[in-house]
């Protein structure tokens, strides 16, 4: 299985005699030291049973090149996801539970370790200000509809003395026709 | 050649700095010729800037490595699509790429309106060449693209350089960019009319009848630029995420919502003339916006996989953001006067309020987004403590916001313009709502019970059927009084106010995207260990290992499997992983392999080999549904927004309610 591959880092590796100093004049060397290594990083054992899941979708993967949590982070041997999952796991066999798991990926990374800021003190803010926009927003549209909203029609005053004279000229001009 | 390049840049500044003067002086000293000569000076400006764009890439083509530039984004071994893509593939060269664009949208600006619009044209021109002196001073000084490698005194050169990203070298890439680019660059042109027509006092409609076919292309860009960035991820990154909420994406984002809320709102502005102000606002947010990410990608200030190295231009920006936001502000707030509203609202149960409501809900979706994204710096810069804002927060405060705004393009076709009855939004809404809560019925009963997906599925029927509705009445008008079949009449009705019917087919689009993002609540997703003839499952797939391949080439070694695809007894095809590890860069990459149908995804990513002394290819499988309807409605989107820039067969006049001056001017007196 990956003869060519296992074949050209064996040859290289052997070149160098195990010590490997790479220079820029010999970056196909480099290149296949750093495939060997990143076979040697990479491992299927990630964890995600479904109560790892659960936990790990509060904390944040902190790898510095995602945005995903400890549980959807989907990056095979990832530097920082794959080890939190193992932590997690152990954890979790020793009997603590999510709220203390968690309270321990706080303790040692701080409040980035969580997936998304805490409901307290200023981090309050990230929360309820969307919701404050939306409701300036709402003042404002009714506001808005309060002073540009056509007022509704009232009946006519009709004033009688003008009307016995729109009549008067009505009927004069009938008269005049006939 | 790298003296012509930097020459014709610095040549390209001057000029610009000239055009600025020159259109200014011009028009309030009342001198045509010297607005008539800042406006060649734009022609110009594009000249030089094409042929400094034009060294670069043939220095990129041709490997020319005493450019720092080409040293460390090009190399021999890259195909020449992605040499020709490294042009946008760092900092400098994106920003003259920023500058080119602009000169060639100034320049057709510039044409188009030679002889018209006199009174605000040399203020456009003024605006548009102060924003192309500021990215011309970027790459002229702090991020020249035409730096070369010195030892000492001399020039050197490198034998071979780093050659683009391996993961940018994806064919969705090389256009990504440039299509976020004519989106960006493109809102300068509403914003520099806008803004024209607001110191000239002409703050009529002149400037959006201008520049609405601009604002619709430039949304069009945008649209494609998100979306095929979007695309790239999903078939790059290898985990099948299309969208992460990364800093830089979200900037990207943010002018499209505004965009979005302006081309809703730009409506009630030519129909009613009303949200004058509102208009100016948006249209300089939205540009405003742009400038901020490209600050955002280029200050280092929020980290991200996607920005540039930090750089020191980040308070180039600023200065540039604040110096704009101020005078802006100024403006709208000096012309009030000239921005009241001709109209009134004759009812809340009409179409205009639901425009009003489509805008608040797009802003707060900005606002969120927004927020986010800044939130950990405002966070770090008052507690001093870190935090993390992840997809978890985003998609908590923007699914919902997402979803009533689904509603409302719904609601919006169904609530006539001025006033609507309670009666007649009865009629209106029975159908699309019997539909939607028979859809969310099916579903409940059929097992789904994420409380979202229900929601999303049944808002997508409820829009599905407005927008069928809406077609359908039309047509079958058109039929009865033609005789032509219904196919043509829904071709004739949509020619005759495309608009209108062009609008309808991007809301489709949308109802499409919500579709595939709607999915996400059902992945499925599995790691294996394998060897040859092993077998696994997911969903509804037996997966058959055929065989497990390597071998190399210039650019890269690479491992593959050859994975036969069982969907139920039969054999549905073969997928080739692949894993790639660039030589230039040492950088590893995926090339997934995708089985792509309408109501599923199997999607397989070749992660590695197991270090376990077994050997065994690590293969991540996964199930996406619905996720090809995010394709779908992209296509959706672009057609609806061609069709809206076809000239429609009948020129609708609107008639304007009811015009206040107007009233109050001839309002009969009592004698």
């Amino acid at each position: 299985m990956f003869k060519s591959m296992r074949r050209l880092i064996h040859k290289e590796l052997s070149r160098w005699g195990g010590h490997c100093r790479p220079t820029a004049s010999r970056p196909r060397a480099l290149l296949l030291v750093l495939a060997a290594g990143l076979c040697l990083a990479q491992s299927s054992s990630d964890l995600l049973t479904p109560a790892i899941r659960r936990v790990g979708g509060t904390l944040a993967c902190l790898c510095g090149s995602c945005k995903n949590t400890v549980a959807t982070c989907q990056m095979l041997g990832c530097h920082y996801s794959s080890p939190a999952r193992e932590r997690i796991a152990k954890m979790q066999a020793a009997g603590m539970t999510d709220e203390a798991v968690i309270d321990d990926f706080v303790k040692r990374e701080g409040k980035r370790a969580l997936a998304v800021p805490p409901a307290e003190g200023f981090n309050l803010l990230s929360w309820v200000m969307p919701f404050v926009a939306i409701a300036i927003g709402l003042v404002a549209i009714y506001l808005y509809v309060k002073r540009y909203r056509k007022p509704a029609a009232s009946p006519p005053v009709v004033d009688n003395a003008a009307l016995e004279r729109y009549h008067e000229e009505i009927e004069n001009d009938l008269a005049k026709l006939e | 050649m790298e003296n012509l390049g930097a020459v014709a840049i610095l040549l390209a500044l001057c000029l610009s700095a000239y055009a600025v003067l020159a259109s200014v002086t011009g028009k309030l000293k009342n001198k045509p010729l010297l607005v008539l000569s800042a406006e060649r000076a734009v022609y110009t400006i594009w000249l030089l800037l094409a042929l400094a764009s034009g060294l670069l890439v043939y220095a990129l083509l041709n490997g020319d490595f005493r450019l720092s530039y080409v040293a460390a984004h090009s190399n021999r071994a890259m195909p020449v699509l992605y040499k020709f893509a490294s042009w946008w593939g760092g900092m400098e060269g994106s920003l003259l790429l920023w500058a080119f664009l602009l000169s060639t949208y100034s320049a057709v600006v510039v044409f188009t309106n030679r002889r018209k619009l006199r009174t605000i044209m040399p203020y456009v021109t003024a605006i548009l060449m102060g924003v192309q002196c500021f990215f011309l001073i970027l790459i002229a000084f702090p991020e020249s693209p035409f730096q070369v490698l010195a030892v000492g005194r001399g020039i050197t050169e490198v034998p071979d350089g780093n050659g683009l990203n391996p993961l940018l070298q994806y064919w969705t890439m090389a256009i990504h960019p440039p299509m976020l680019y004519l989106g960006y660059v493109g809102f300068v042109v509403p914003f520099a009319f806008a803004m024209g027509s607001l110191i000239a006092r002409q703050p009529g409609d002149a400037w959006i009848h201008t520049t609405r076919r601009w604002t619709i292309i430039t949304w069009g860009f945008q649209t494609t630029g998100i979306l095929l960035g979007a695309g790239w991820a999903y078939a790059v990154l290898g985990w099948g995420g299309y969208w992460g909420w990364d800093p830089v994406e979200n900037a990207s984002l943010l002018p499209w919502i505004t965009a979005t809320a302006f081309l809703h709102s730009v409506m009630m502005q030519e129909k009613k003339g009303m949200m004058k102000v509102w208009n100016m606002v948006l249209i300089a947010a939205t540009f405003f916006l742009c400038i901020f990410g490209t600050f955002l990608t280029r200050s280092g200030i929020v980290g991200s996989v996607h920005a540039f190295a930090q750089s020191p231009i980040g308070k180039y920006f600023v200065a540039f953001l604040a110096v704009g936001i101020a005078a802006t502000v100024y403006l709208i707030l000096d012309r009030l006067d000239y921005l009241k509203s001709e109209s009134q609202l004759e009812s809340v149960l009409s179409r205009e309020s639901s425009f009003l409501f489509n805008n608040l809900m797009l802003l707060a979706s900005c606002f969120a987004v927004l927020w986010g994204t800044i939130f950990p710096v405002i966070s770090e810069a008052v507690t001093g403590e870190k935090i993390s804002v992840d997809a978890p927060f985003y998609n908590r405060v923007n699914v919902p916001i997402g979803l009533f705004l689904l509603l409302l393009t719904g609601v919006g076709p169904l609530i006539a313009w001025r006033r609507s009855s309670v009666e007649s939004l009865k009629r209106a809404f029975l159908i699309p709502g019997v539909l939607a809560l028979v859809t969310m019925a099916v579903l409940a009963v059929a097992g789904v019970r994420h409380f979202y997906a229900l929601m999303s599925l049944g808002l997508c029927m409820f829009v599905t059927a407005t927008v069928v509705t809406e077609f359908w009445k039309g047509a079958r008008a058109i039929a009865a009084r033609t005789g032509q079949n219904l196919a043509a009449a829904m071709i004739e009705l949509t020619h005759r106010n495309t608009r209108r019917y062009g609008g309808y087919i991007v809301h489709m689009g949308i109802v499409f995207l919500f579709l595939g993002f709607t999915g996400h609540a059902f992945n499925k997703d599995s790691t294996n260990d394998v060897r040859v003839g092993d077998k696994f499952s997911i969903g509804r797939y037996e997966l058959k290992v055929r065989d497990l391949l390597d071998g190399d080439n210039d650019n890269y070694s690479w491992r593959r499997a050859r994975i036969d695809v069982f969907a139920g007894q039969s054999l549905a095809g073969t997928l080739e992983p692949e894993q790639r590890m660039y030589k230039a860069s040492r950088q590893p990459t995926s090339e997934v392999a995708i089985r792509r149908r309408l109501n599923e995804d199997l999607y397989l990513n070749f992660a590695g080999v197991t270090n376990d002394g077994r050997n065994l290819a690590i293969i991540q499988a996964y199930v996406f549904p619905l996720v090809s309807w995010i394709w779908v409605g992209f296509v959706t989107m672009i057609a609806g927004t061609i069709i809206c820039l076809i000239p429609p067969k009948v020129r609708m006049q609107y008639a304007r309610t009811e015009v206040v001056g107007y009233v109050q001017k001839h309002a009969p007196v009592n004698p």
